[in-house]
């Protein structure tokens, strides 16, 4: 039986609730995105992984130049699995609400429950994806195995903070404008070959380094390929820049979904 | 308890703001089960939403110290997707409820079997309301919200419904609302009257219904869209929907229910007579109107009634055996006058009802009411409209009512121009002789455009010379035996 609504609950109970209801959003979201039907939710990360593979595999054949003498799987492994991670987040969460607004009638789900499940979803597959090729890569050869793994985990985590704080904030707007949604498609084939995938920054002019550092995806990316490739390249990052870029733009994220809770109206 | 504490919504809309809730405030224990009465679009469904927490007020408080229900029956709080097993387990999860325990009470209440293991996106409405109520039913809250919930399913399982909200349920507090006032009275301990954004809260159902029911008739006719219907036959077919979106019609129809479940035939018969003076076309209200004329002894009432329900297009199989129980009753074989059902086609080749022949007698006899056996008369030997219309030019009130007219006719043909002199002052008339008008040209002048049609109407109501007008129109133009009659009146030798 559901108990009377507690006034005060303590911080232990609140936790236990949120855990709860993102686990139920989650499996919910896991079974309406990929059903039960063929490979059921391994669509997760072997959709992330057809694109990387794939990108992969056309950079090989058209010898990209990137400036560098890394081999170029390497190269395209780190850069497009990271595009993949802070593309896809927005693209999930842009108009997220509109299709859960029903959920909204149950008072223990939020707005921002809605996105995280997403998020925690999006990032799974994104890095269960990277993971999976990287191990795969490495047992046949094409890939030396990362210098330092836990630098790569920690670049790894600053694009997932970048991206989940900028796809909450578009999320959110996109709630009250669907410019949102129309500009967004633009944006973000425009930004990936800027984002650091598709170059290394050390390669690039003098002054364009400058320039490319403002962008924050730039940073998680050289430190994912410092951790994986160490001594081989220089990488150019600034934590003392991207972080407290993604603590704004989290602080913004949140009063957005809070202006946007506040106004929603279920169907 | 649930207090809502000066509780104002404003919706931003393109065309300014829109005021719903101004200033709304109650309490509401434990036990009370609060009806809300008000007319569509009052703002009923917006302020259950604020109470159960999944829209805020743009001004004011809402506390509740209790744990407050979804929108019951609401089909929107499932995933099509999922099957129904999964939305259970969904909803299960959300709440920190047993699944296997919930899953057994949905099947066993929602009589699914099979179906709870396909998407919910598969069901028909009915399935997906008996599927929305047991869930609703899987999470004991303290406090219900009912919107709407006798719109689907059949009456079995509005029973199961009402048993399990208000049998077992019954002891906690409920916001009910619905178009169905009776719902209202029979199952809340107090009334609120929803209007303007003000909430009035009643004690006394009766006196909570007097007020809706002043409110309605207070405000001005509703806004009825006739400009896709030009013609009888597209009048008949938006009727049957039309009706029920209007207040005061579907007001008036409860009340003739209330009346007939009471026995009170003759209140009854009243009611459903001044709906359909509403909405004259609405078959539905005739076959209940003939119900109550029968039970109160008037027969060849009843009969006419049934014969314009079957016009209409009701299907004769529904109504066949009052219609022959009231023929017998008035010593007359039903086979002798045969049924006719609705059927397109032009409008005079139509099967006339009551309010055609009403709307012909006051244009051609400048009198609308007929007595009943005239009436049935009528509608047992004229198979078309056509057919009516020259039975009644051949009557003498015809003659006596246009007297003048045909004389001028004679002399100068029919299509004179008789509202060449204009017509001084202002014309008084009321919605009826709008609804008159209405009727009239949608026979005499099917194919109008929606614009002429306006003007034709609002040039003949309360005009009493509608008739030349008309004709002059090039009115009935394609009614054989009605222009046959009328070259037979008009003839030199026929009398002066």
């Amino acid at each position: 039986m559901a108990k009377a609504v507690s006034t005060d609950p303590s911080l232990r109970e609140s936790l236990r609730v949120q855990i709860r209801i993102l686990g139920a959003l989650l499996v919910r979201e896991v079974l309406t995105r990929y059903g039960r039907h063929n490979i059921g939710f391994l669509w997760l990360f072997v959709e992330p992984m057809m694109f990387t593979l794939g990108v992969t595999a056309l950079w090989t054949a058209t010898k990209s130049v990137h400036g560098s003498n890394l081999p170029i799987v390497a190269f395209a492994l780190t850069g497009y699995s990271s595009v993949l991670l802070w593309r896809n987040m927005p693209g999930r969460c842009i108009g997220a609400l509109w299709s859960n607004l029903s959920l909204m009638y149950h008072r223990n789900i939020r707005v921002l429950d809605i996105y995280i499940a997403r998020l925690i979803l999006e990032f799974g597959g994104a890095t269960i994806s990277f993971a999976t090729l990287s191990v795969l890569f490495i047992c046949v050869g094409l890939l030396e195995p990362p210098e330092n793994v836990l630098e790569v985990a920690g670049g790894w985590l600053i694009i997932a903070w970048f991206g989940a704080a900028l796809a909450i904030t578009l999320g959110a707007l996109s709630h009250e404008s669907e410019l949102v949604d129309k500009l967004w498609h633009p944006a973000s084939y425009l930004i990936f070959p800027l984002s650091g995938s598709a170059f290394l920054v050390d390669a690039l002019p003098k002054v364009a380094q400058q320039y490319v550092l403002y962008i924050p995806m730039v940073h998680g990316t050289e430190i994912v390929r410092e951790g994986y490739f160490g001594s081989k390249v220089h990488a150019h990052y600034d934590l003392g820049y991207v972080l407290p870029f993604c603590l704004v733009l989290t602080f913004v994220a949140l009063v957005t979904t809070r202006w946007v809770a506040s106004r929603v109206v279920p169907e | 308890m649930i207090r809502l504490d000066h509780v104002r919504k404003v919706y931003r809309t393109r065309f300014g703001d829109n005021v719903v809730l101004d200033g709304v405030s109650f309490d509401l224990h434990m036990g009370e089960r609060l009806g809300v009465l008000g007319r569509n679009g009052a703002g009923k469904s917006t302020m259950v939403r604020l109470i159960s927490g999944a829209e805020r007020p743009t001004a004011g408080r809402i506390e509740r110290s209790m744990s407050v229900s979804w929108p019951l029956a609401f089909g929107g709080a499932f995933q099509p997707m999922l099957t129904g097993v999964d939305n259970v387990r969904f909803i299960s999860r959300i709440y920190d409820q047993d699944f296997a325990r919930n899953l057994a009470f949905v099947e066993d209440f929602s009589e699914l079997g099979a179906y709870l293991k396909e998407p919910v996106r598969t069901y028909s409405s009915g399935m997906r309301a008996r599927l929305a109520f047991a869930i609703s039913m899987i999470i004991e809250f303290d406090c219900f919200l009912i919107d709407e919930i006798g719109a689907v399913g059949d009456a079995r399982f509005h029973d199961r419904c009402n048993h399990e909200l208000f049998g077992k349920r019954g002891d906690r507090a409920m916001v009910l609302i619905s178009h169905d006032a009776g719902y209202v009275r029979d199952h809340c301990n107090r009334f609120a009257l929803l209007h303007k954004g003000k909430l009035t809260l009643y004690d006394d159902f009766d006196i909570a219904y007097d007020a809706f029911r002043e409110q309605i008739g207070l405000v001005a006719r509703p806004m009825v869209d006739h400009a896709t219907a030009t013609n009888r036959g597209a009048l008949i077919e938006v009727s049957q929907h039309r009706a029920h979106q209007d207040d005061r019609f579907r007001m008036l129809v409860q009340e003739g229910d209330w009346q007939r479940d009471a026995r009170a035939w003759t209140e009854a018969e009243r009611r459903y007579a001044e709906a359909l003076t509403l909405y004259p076309y609405q078959r539905s209200y005739w076959v209940q109107h003939a119900h109550v004329a029968k039970e109160n002894g008037h027969f060849a009432r009843a009969e006419a009634s049934y014969r314009t329900a079957c016009a209409l297009g009701e299907p004769l199989g529904d109504v066949y055996e009052h219609l022959a129980f009231v023929m017998r009753r008035q010593d007359v074989e039903p086979d002798a006058w045969p049924v006719r059902p609705y059927h397109k086609g032009p409008v005079h080749d139509q099967v006339p009802g009551r309010p055609d022949i009403g709307a012909l007698a006051r244009l051609l006899w400048q009198d609308g009411v007929l007595d009943d056996g005239e009436m049935v008369e009528r509608l047992r030997r004229d198979t078309s409209c056509d057919a009516v219309m020259a039975a009644m030019l051949h009557d003498p009130r015809f003659a006596d009512a246009h007297r003048s007219w045909l004389e001028a006719a004679r002399t100068r043909g029919m299509a004179q121009d008789a509202a060449a002199e204009p017509r001084d002052g202002e014309v008084t008339a009321d919605a009826h002789d709008v609804e008159w008008a209405r009727a009239v040209c949608a026979m005499a002048l099917p194919d109008l455009s929606p614009a002429e049609n306006q003007a034709l109407v609002d040039r003949i109501t309360g005009d009493p010379d509608a008739w030349a007008t008309l004709l002059a129109a090039n009115g009935f133009a394609g009614w054989p035996l009605a222009q046959a009659a009328l070259q037979q009146l008009l003839s030199p030798d026929a009398e002066p």
